[in-house]
């Protein structure tokens, strides 16, 4: 036998098989290299406004000024509220985006066969350009146009409901950036849960599993990296979200909405400021990128390891 | 010599003669409007590009049609949303393809002052056309002596508007209306005792134009300025007009009166609010008066909408627009050329000498002009008189028309844009958070004098 092995031809040796890194890294070069072409000049020359003060007026003038416009950030009240808004809308908007996004996601999934064609159509608040949905919520909100307005009408009241109110503004725009925004997320849980083997369901049941244990300890655990990548990709997209929020209240009422990207509008756009503004845009991205590395420690590492 | 011209007898004499002098007459008949289409018609072949806020965009598309089609010119009109000011100057800063623009005069002003404006002055009839203007209208538009850009529209914003049918519901007579601000802010007070619920929207609305121009013409009404029209140095005091302005609005928001929403609302949302019929006074756009009584915009109010008497003190300022003419770098002599000749027969006059454009958005919209032959016809009394709630307030209209002011002091100055971003914030802050009004008059004042020492002025 162990003649007949040796003397029999040896296969032909196998080509290693490329690994992961290596396929990841072929397909996402190319995007890459487009990127740092795209964003490393206007980044890099955002680096270097912020270390001046432009001047428009009197003719085009960079006076370098070091640090000053960095240090100056650190004393504007308005950062530090516009900052404080910030976090308060990318908060509640993470927290409703993926909580709608889950909700939607199961009610899809158990729809009757003829009523599927509803996964459809759920997408379509997404397809919302965000400076529609800014339109849209504004009707939606004010007093005298609005849903609250409509539904007191309902109930015999003539009086009117204000949504946009300074008092909670920002929550009521953080629920127009989850409509705009959950369906998306609803789709891809969607897709998750559809590869769940039923059998795990069946065991559940045979394990006497409430509905509230099944969906904890089946349903949920497969959509976990998809929640933390959606919390991610949500958190950026709040941190930077201008036009949505310039269509719906400009800022308002009063600047009861102002986030950061409208307050560095204003500074860029307005006064003219661009050294300042680009200094107090590099707060910003520090911010997002903290947020998005303190959600991978908290949660992302968390998900790899599992 | 041709025998022909010896043997001519007195009759055929006579007869050539006649031919000859008809035929001279004839031609130089035809001669004057075919030398203005000559003038008017563009030779670099190249687009010349227009761009707008939105108002009424199918009559300047239609416009712009009119002229491409008159002269095989090749105008490109665009429009532009969101915040127009800063939209603009982006674009002027990039040097993008953008010829003519509308722009309000503290725009102008500021794009000016960045070098990037065209004067109309420089146009071939320029002198011509800033002789026709209402003396303080050019005053308005002009920089160092050179007239900005053309008449795009002239108006009163802060007009007081009157919903007379709860006003006389409510018991008061024409004889009562207010004359002035402090009487409007008592009739509102005298209102709410007789169970009116929103006696007044006032001019607190959101948009760059809103809330702090409000506070603007207010003071400017009482006979205050909010800087010197000469130096631009800051001008408010506590215990002027703008002390009393900022205490009657600290009054009216806490009375509770004036519903939090108005905030938020852009234009559309302000008009829409009065025409709704919820209020009875409210400064609004002097044109919006055509819009208020035509029951076809505005069924809940239509035939019911007047003016304040402007007999005592002015109401609002003077907003206005023009065309500016862009100096876009790298744009050849030829197509600098056309785009005068555009602008021209847009902001002037047309190949027959009309102000075709000036007087159609006066008879469509009740846009006025800074052109005194437009206004002063008999074309635009029945234009106006057509669109008011009766005929005999055409002498209120004109009343309020002819004191309005316009705050020079502000706005025909760099920082002007600047300056009411921030009065906007700061007003809003007045009110929602309860800001004292001296430290609010101390706070402009001194923003004012900052700007000032920035751009040197």
């Amino acid at each position: 036998m162990a003649d007949t092995a040796r003397s029999a031809p040896s296969p032909p040796p196998r080509t290693a098989e490329i690994s992961t890194l290596s396929f990841a890294l072929i397909i996402s070069v190319p995007v890459l290299i487009f990127l740092l072409v795209v964003v490393a000049y206007p980044l890099a020359y955002a680096f270097y406004l912020s270390f001046h003060e432009i001047r428009f007026f009197g003719g085009y003038s960079a006076t370098w000024n070091g640090l000053a416009n960095y240090s100056k950030v650190f004393s504007d009240q308005s950062f530090w509220s516009s900052l404080g808004r910030t976090l308060r809308f990318t908060v509640e908007t993470v927290i409703l985006t993926l909580a709608v996004g889950l909700g939607l996601a199961l009610i899809l999934k158990h729809l009757p066969a003829k009523w599927r064609w509803l996964r459809a159509l759920i997408i379509l608040p997404w397809a919302v350009s965000p400076y529609g949905a800014g339109i849209f919520f504004t009707y939606l909100g004010r007093g005298q146009t609005g849903i609250g307005t409509a539904v007191a009408g309902w109930f015999g009241s003539d009086h009117t409901v204000n949504l946009i109110s300074a008092r909670f503004v920002v929550e009521y725009l953080a629920v127009g950036a989850a409509w705009n925004m959950a369906p998306l997320v609803a789709f891809f849980l969607l897709a998750n849960m559809l590869t769940t083997p039923a059998r795990l369901y069946d065991l559940a049941k045979i394990d006497q599993m409430s509905r509230l244990e099944t969906f904890w300890h089946v349903t949920l655990p497969p959509l976990r990296f998809t929640l933390f990548v959606f919390s991610c990709i949500t958190t950026v997209l709040a941190m930077k979200t201008f036009d949505y929020i310039f269509t719906a209240t400009q800022g308002g009422p009063g600047g009861a909405s102002a986030v950061l990207t409208y307050t560095l509008y204003k500074i860029s756009f307005v006064n003219l400021d661009l050294g300042y503004g680009a200094a107090m845009s590099f707060f910003l991205l520090a911010v997002i990128l903290g947020a998005t590395g303190l959600l991978y420690l908290l949660w992302g590492r968390k998900e790899e390891r599992q | 010599m041709s025998s022909d011209f010896t043997t001519m007898n007195r009759r055929a004499f006579l007869r050539s003669t006649a031919l000859l002098g008809a035929t001279a007459l004839g031609s130089s008949l035809v001669h004057i409007p075919f030398a203005l289409a000559t003038e008017f018609k563009p030779a670099s072949g190249e687009t010349v590009y227009f761009r707008g806020w939105q108002f009424r965009t199918d009559v300047v598309q239609n416009n712009v049609d009119t002229y491409n089609k008159a002269f095989e010119a090749k105008v490109d009109y665009a429009t532009v949303t969101g915040d127009y000011p800063a939209v603009m100057e982006k674009a002027l800063i990039a040097n993008e393809q953008l010829d003519v623009l509308y722009a309000n005069p503290s725009s102008a002003v500021r794009y000016n002052g960045g070098g990037w404006v065209l004067p109309a002055s420089e146009l071939p009839d320029g002198q011509e056309i800033a002789d026709g203007m209402y003396p303080n209208i050019r005053e308005a538009w002009s920089v160092d002596g050179k007239l900005l850009g053309l008449s795009y529209f002239v108006t009163t914003r802060g007009a007081l508007h009157v919903f007379t049918k709860p006003y006389l519901a409510a018991g008061y007579t024409e004889e009562q209306l207010p004359t002035n601000w402090d009487a409007l802010y008592d009739m509102v007070y005298a209102l709410k005792e007789k169970g009116v619920a929103t006696p007044i929207l006032p001019h607190w609305f959101g948009e760059y134009f809103g809330i702090s121009w409000g506070f603007v013409f207010e003071v400017m009404n009482r006979g205050g300025q909010v800087a010197d029209p000469a130096t631009h140095k800051p001008a408010l005091t506590l215990d002027g007009p703008a002390g009393k302005t900022l205490a009657a609005w600290k009054k009216l928001w806490k009375s509770g009166l004036v519903p939090e929403e108005v905030f938020s609302y852009n234009e559309a949302g302000y008009i829409d609010a009065f025409r709704s019929g919820r209020y009875i006074f409210s400064p609004q756009q002097l044109y919006d008066l055509k819009t208020f009584n035509d029951k076809a915009q505005s069924g809940d109010v239509a035939g019911h909408v007047s003016l304040l008497p402007g007999k005592e003190q002015s109401w609002g300022l003077i907003d206005s627009a023009l065309y500016v003419m862009t100096a876009r770098k790298g744009r050849s002599d030829p197509l600098t050329d056309d785009v005068k000749k555009f602008v021209s027969w847009y902001g002037y006059k047309d190949e027959n000498g009309k102000y075709a454009v000036a007087s159609r958005w006066l008879k469509e919209n009740m846009l006025f002009s800074a052109y005194k032959a437009v206004m002063e016809s008999e074309e635009a009394r029945t234009a106006v008189s057509t669109s008011l709630m009766r005929p005999e307030d055409y002498d209120r209209v004109l009343e309020v028309y002819s004191k309005t002011p316009y705050p020079k002091g502000i706005w025909n100055v760099v920082w002007s844009e600047e300056f009411n971003f921030w009065l906007r914030e700061k007003l809003f802050a007045f009110l929602q958070q309860d800001l004292e009004a001296e430290a609010v008059i101390n706070e402009a004042n001194a923003k004012i004098t900052e700007l000032n020492e920035r751009y040197k002025i």
